[in-house]
Parts: structure tokens; sequence; C-alpha cells
């Protein structure tokens, strides 16, 4: 039984097939990854399945829920949360602030326009818990857009996180990371991977060998093959396209 | 413990104004200062939607139109409760603002200008076009408006007292709403909008719910325009007065608590005393306008502010 079923997803953008008829289930608890070379269409895969872009054609169900035709920040509600794969934090403000304005997304309405929200010590509790989840517990007071690539990219986690995700995105987390911000990444994804299930989009395929359970892999927008990491390894074809070993045509 | 005294330093200050004035033979000024406060209602209402929700509308003129020609209408049929004509011109006002902006918030940026602009200009052209009250000649209020409550409206002070409670209330409210959860999430939309919605929050509906309240304001502030100078005409709502009203609010500080009232009274204060010396008083505004957009790109109310760093 398949916590996320996306069916037969399509998208072109004028002539240009981005998206062709792909298949993908994520297991409860899994972490997937999706390779693919540059251009395989992963990040608009990733936008589809977010809602950031519309759809063609296809399905997309969530734990019984279908949301094809939800609007994005209602999937988010449904508990499809995503992360970006150009770090999406709010620049100016501290991370503290970040952390709160993603709390607040998720308790309660946000039309309340008397009540100070620095009031609301909920909010404040849920903000502290998500900095002390990715590890930023240290720089609440600094402002984001100065905080280091690494310590960004976790805040964008953290900001992800706030929605308690059935299934969360990550597009590329360790892109531009250094060896060290890698590690941690690699380390926070697997602590996170106890409490959602993760569509794990990356590059880096040591990362992706270590942290995947499953792996599909697209290639010209479509799906070329799914499989676990010993059959994706192995499989020719994928080290044709992607790993670059053994290029048979 | 200045900064949180000198807001009620101020209040105090202009509620004693009209009757200090006669003493200084400043009466003329009483009149001066409550036209000041009604702009700085219309401003601050820009600023919300402008420097607190990132929505850049050059139509806000409008809805002060939509909201004099509302004071009009009901003059006209016969009616006489002021707070019953103003408070329809907040409804009024709100009305039009959520068919303006329930079209215009589906675009962004230099399309939003454009859109928000070009229905004001249609507002214009529907009051020029309306020959029942007055057409391009306007329309007079003669006989003023009935406050109740034992209030004499047609008397100067009552009248001002009353701008200066309703504007002080407003402007407490925003302040209020500015650090409540609407605030910090019409802020976040305007810093980072697709991450907003990526949070889950409804970007569409925070951004709408915004523009109607302003509308609403701005209204209100059209129907104390109408009470204050007895006249409307479509010149109120021209495009340049939403213009003006814009360029207001940046030289105040776009998004910053005090921008509104400050840019207002920066502006209309000058153009006063310079009109007193020259018949060409726009061209030392002008040469204001470029000083603070290299000086003070983030208004006069933010120069306050940097030592802290932190816009409000």
């Amino acid at each position: 039984m398949s916590l996320f079923v996306a069916e037969n997803l399509c998208k072109h953008f004028g002539g240009l097939i981005a998206v062709d008829q792909v298949n993908l289930a994520v297991r409860p608890g899994e972490v997937h990854a999706l390779i693919g070379p540059n251009g395989a269409g992963k990040t608009t895969l990733v936008n589809l399945i977010s809602g950031m872009l519309p759809l063609d054609a296809g399905h997309l169900v969530l734990d019984g829920v279908d949301l094809t035709a939800v609007s994005p920040h209602q999937r988010v509600r449904h508990g499809l949360s995503r992360c970006f794969q150009i770090t999406s934090v709010f620049k100016n403000d501290c991370v503290y602030d970040n952390l709160l304005l993603a709390a607040q997304a998720h308790a309660g309405s946000s039309f309340g326009c008397f009540r100070r929200r620095a009031t609301e010590s909920a909010l404040r509790d849920r903000a502290l818990m998500l900095a002390e989840k990715v590890g930023l517990s240290d720089v609440l007071n600094c402002i984001a857009g100065a905080l280091p690539h690494g310590a960004q990219r976790q805040l964008d986690v953290a900001l992800a996180l706030a929605a308690q995700p059935k299934l969360l995105l990550l597009d590329e987390p360790l892109a531009g990371m250094g060896p060290e911000d890698s590690l941690q990444m690699v380390a926070l994804i697997q602590r996170l991977r106890t409490e959602t299930a993760i569509l794990l989009i990356e590059h880096d395929m040591d990362a992706v060998f270590q942290l995947a359970d499953r792996i599909s892999v697209l290639d010209y927008g479509r799906v070329l093959t799914s499989g676990d990491v010993a059959y994706i390894r192995d499989h020719p074809e994928v080290q044709a396209v992607y790993l670059g070993v053994g290029a048979a045509v | 413990m200045l900064t949180r005294a000198l807001p009620w330093a101020l209040l105090l200050t202009l509620a004693l104004f009209p009757l200090v004035a006669p003493v200084f033979d400043l009466d003329y000024y009483v009149g001066f200062v409550r036209h000041l406060l009604i702009v700085m209602i219309a401003a601050t209402s820009l600023n919300f939607i402008l420097g607190y929700g990132g929505m850049v509308a050059l139509g806000h003129a409008g809805f002060i139109g939509v909201g004099a020609y509302t004071v009009v209408a009901l003059v006209d049929a016969g009616f006489t409760s002021a707070w019953g004509a103003w408070a329809a011109a907040c409804v009024v006002s709100a009305a039009f603002a959520a068919a303006i902006g329930a079209v215009s918030l589906r675009t962004r940026g230099v399309y939003f200008l454009m859109i928000t602009l070009a229905f004001a200009q249609m507002l214009y052209y529907l009051a020029v076009s309306l020959s029942a009250y007055g057409g391009d000649d306007g329309y007079g209020l003669h006989t003023p408006l009935k406050l109740g409550m034992g209030l004499d409206g047609a008397h100067i002070h009552v009248f001002y007292w009353v701008v200066l409670v309703i504007a002080a209330l407003l402007f407490a409210f925003l302040n209020r709403v500015a650090v409540s959860r609407f605030g910090y999430a019409l802020r976040g939309i305007r810093d980072n909008e697709i991450r907003m919605e990526a949070l889950g929050y409804p970007v569409y509906q925070i951004q709408f719910t915004a523009f109607i309240a302003a509308g609403a304001m701005a209204g209100l502030a059209g129907a104390l325009l109408a009470s204050h100078n007895q006249f409307v005409s479509p010149s109120l709502m021209h495009w340049t007065e939403s213009a003006k009203l814009l360029v207001m609010v940046v030289i105040g500080g776009l998004g910053q608590r005090w921008g509104g009232p400050l840019g207002v009274a920066i502006w209309l204060t000058l153009a006063e005393v310079l009109k007193l010396y020259t018949e060409y008083w726009h061209w030392p505004l002008g040469l204001l306008l470029i000083l603070i957009v290299f000086f003070a790109p983030k208004g006069i109310a933010a120069l306050g502010d940097d030592h802290r760093g932190k816009s409000a």
C-alpha cells in the first residue's frame, strides 16, 4: 500500500515535453529518491506535485486524498510539504521569526488581527522545537540571509517541517554544500525519515545510495526505471544515462 | 520610554491645538491640520497594502472618490446622519475594493499597478459623467451632516476632534494589526510569496482581505474629505491624486509605522509653506523627493530606526 501515488503526470511547455506520463509511488516511511541528469524534469515534477505548476494531465493521491485539483496551500494542509532547490527563506527576518511564521501557518487562522502574536506561547514553543529539530537553536536571533549556506538550507527544511508533513519533498537539499554541511544534512534527513516519508531529489549519488530505500530514475521527462538501491546501481540503462559508466548505447 | 510617550504627547498636542490656535492667530491652520489628518488616514491605508503588503497600487484615489461620492449620493437623497453616511462610504468602497481586488490581485508587479490605475480612471470618468452630481463641476454639500450625540458638526472644532479620534483609532488599530498574525502573514507574502504559498498560507485571500480593508479606509477618508471640503468633484480621484499619495508614503517610509502620517505631514506642510513664497512650489518638492530617494531610500520614518537596524 502506497502513501503517495502520482499517476500519469504530464506537463509540456510549448513543444517541450518536460514531464511525460510519470508514475511514482512512495510507501509510508520510505525515502524515495528521484535521480536523473540535468533537464530530466525533476524540478518540474516537484512543482507539479506541490501545485506550483498546473498539471496538463494526471492524478495525485496522498494518504487516500485526491490532491489533483487542490490548490498549493491546501496541499500543504493535507500533509504535502516541500523545500526549494534554491533556498527560499525570509532573508530579512531572524531565524526565530522565520520559524514563527512557519508555525503560525499550521496553528489556527492567520486572519486574526488583534492579538499580538508575541503573546502566543504555543507558537513560540513550536518554533523552538523546529529549531531544535534541525539544529538551529544557537542562531535563533541571526538574520536568516546572513547565515552560512548550510544553515539556510537547514532553515528551509525546518520551514517545510512545520506542516508536520506526511510526505516531504526535498529538492536537491545538498546542492552547493561543502562536505561538512552535506554530512549534517544527510544526518538530518536520516532523523526525519522516522516522522515522514520523503521524496528526495538529489545529484549526490553517495548521499542517495546512503539514504534511499528506493530510487526512480528520470530521463527526458520519463521514468526510466524504479527499484531498490542495489537494483538501480546495477541497472545497465541507468549506468548509461546517468552514472556514466559502461557507456552502452 | 520616550518612544512610548511620543504618540500620546502628539495626540495631546493635536487635541489641544484648536484651543491654542486662536491665541496665536492660527485659526486657519485648524482646518489645515484637519485636512492633514484626513489625508493621513488615506496614506496610512495605502501604506498598509503597499508597504506591509507589497501591493503597488496606483488607484487608491479611486476609493477615496467612491467614499466621497457615497456621501454626495446620500446627501442628495436627503440623508442627514454623518455617522451613517461615513459608515456607508466605508461599506460601498469596501465593495468596490472587493470587485477591483478580485480581478487585480491575479496580477503582479507592473501589471497590478496598471490594472489598479485603469480601474481608478474608470471610476474617475464615471464621476465625470454623473451629471446628477454635477459631473465635472462637482457637487456642493451645503447642509453639514449631523453628528448627533449632542455634537455640533457645524462647529469647526468639533469636526476636528471627531477626525482626530477616527484617525488616531485607525492608526492604533493598524499598528496592532501589524504585530498580529495577519500582519506577519501579510509581510511574509511581501517578502517571499512563493514560500508563503508553500508554507500553506492562503496568499490570495490574505492579500484580498488587506486590499478590501485598505479600500474601506480610503473610502472613509474620502467621506471625511467630502465633509471637510463641503464639496466633491471628480478631481479628487484623478490618477495624479493616487500618485501623490504614493509619493507621500514613499517619502514617509514604506512599511514604516509612521510612514503614512510623516509623509503626508511633510508633503502638505511644505506645499503650504512654499505656496506662500512661489507659484512654482512643485519643484522644491521634486528636489526633496530626489534627495529622499538618494539619502533615505527607506523614507524619513526609517531614519530614526537605523541604529536599531530593523523596520517596524
